[in-house]
């Protein structure tokens, strides 16, 4: 187990660099509209209406800033909550650590894949 | 919250001979001086995660047609996931933050025949971008444009 993660070591930090980069880049507006705006009435419901919020969802470019908004969070999460562990002492467990937490980012970004195409 | 820390983590790759002290965790780790903003940038990593699986949640539920997206968004309103929210957009603008003062420095001093340009200039062009897709993204996402 400490082996496949040392190889995959170089996709895991890709995926985390982008998740800081990326993921706070795009997760800044969909908080504030879709987890705040709309929900507490700042923005108008209709913004988010059903219809629009599909349409807007289920194109090519859509599809693809959506699963970069659940795949990337997942995996800086995931490296930090594992250097986190670190810190505080869970050197001796980190293989069990990183592969549960690696294995929850690759599980959600895979559920993510799915939940874009089914769109 | 001086301790001991991981007795094999500054050990060098081929024993030596020279003895060397056990090492020790800072005495102001985890939340004191500089480490308080080094273990919340750590911590964020939470934060993070479950907007990840949020975001999944909300797709799925789009997926799933117009009830279950509604009902989404009117779960939303409830006071803990706003304050859950709320939390979430302290700590992307805390890690955007930190993270963009680091990037210049975390730069190669050459690429190829290339310098990257000077540090205040590539922190300008960070910021700007993420304020400008952010402000694009905004007015699509609440109909803006792209009505």
């Amino acid at each position: 187990m400490k082996q496949l993660l040392l190889k995959l070591e170089p996709v895991v930090w890709l995926l985390f660099g982008q998740g800081i980069l990326i993921g706070t880049i795009l997760l800044t507006g969909w908080i504030l509209v879709v987890n705040l705006g709309v929900p507490l009435g700042i923005v108008p419901a209709d913004a988010l209406a059903y219809g629009r919020a599909h349409a807007l969802a289920s194109n090519p470019i859509g599809r693809l800033v959506l699963l970069a908004l659940i795949a990337l969070p997942l995996w800086k999460g995931a490296h930090h909550l594992r250097s986190l562990s670190i810190d505080f002492g869970g050197a001796g467990r980190d293989t069990a650590v990183a592969g549960v937490l690696y294995g929850i980012a690759a599980l959600g970004s895979l559920l993510g894949v799915f939940a874009v195409l089914g769109l | 919250m001086a301790r001991a820390a991981h007795p094999e983590a500054m050990a060098p790759s081929k024993p030596g001979r020279t003895r060397t002290a056990p090492p020790q965790m800072p005495p102001k780790f985890p939340m004191q001086g500089r480490y308080r903003a080094y273990t919340i940038f750590d911590a964020t990593g939470l934060v993070y995660l479950l907007m990840g699986f949020g975001v999944l949640h909300a797709v799925r539920a789009l997926g799933d047609g117009a009830a279950a997206w509604q009902a989404v968004l009117a779960g939303w309103a409830n006071p803990v996931y706003v304050a859950f929210h709320l939390l979430a957009l302290a700590s992307v603008l805390f890690v955007g933050v930190r993270f963009f003062r680091l990037f210049p420095k975390a730069q190669p001093p050459r690429i190829g025949p290339a310098r990257p340009p000077p540090g205040p200039v590539i922190h300008g062009m960070l910021y700007a971008v993420w304020i400008g897709v952010s402000v694009v993204f905004v007015a699509i996402l609440a109909g803006g444009i792209f009505r």
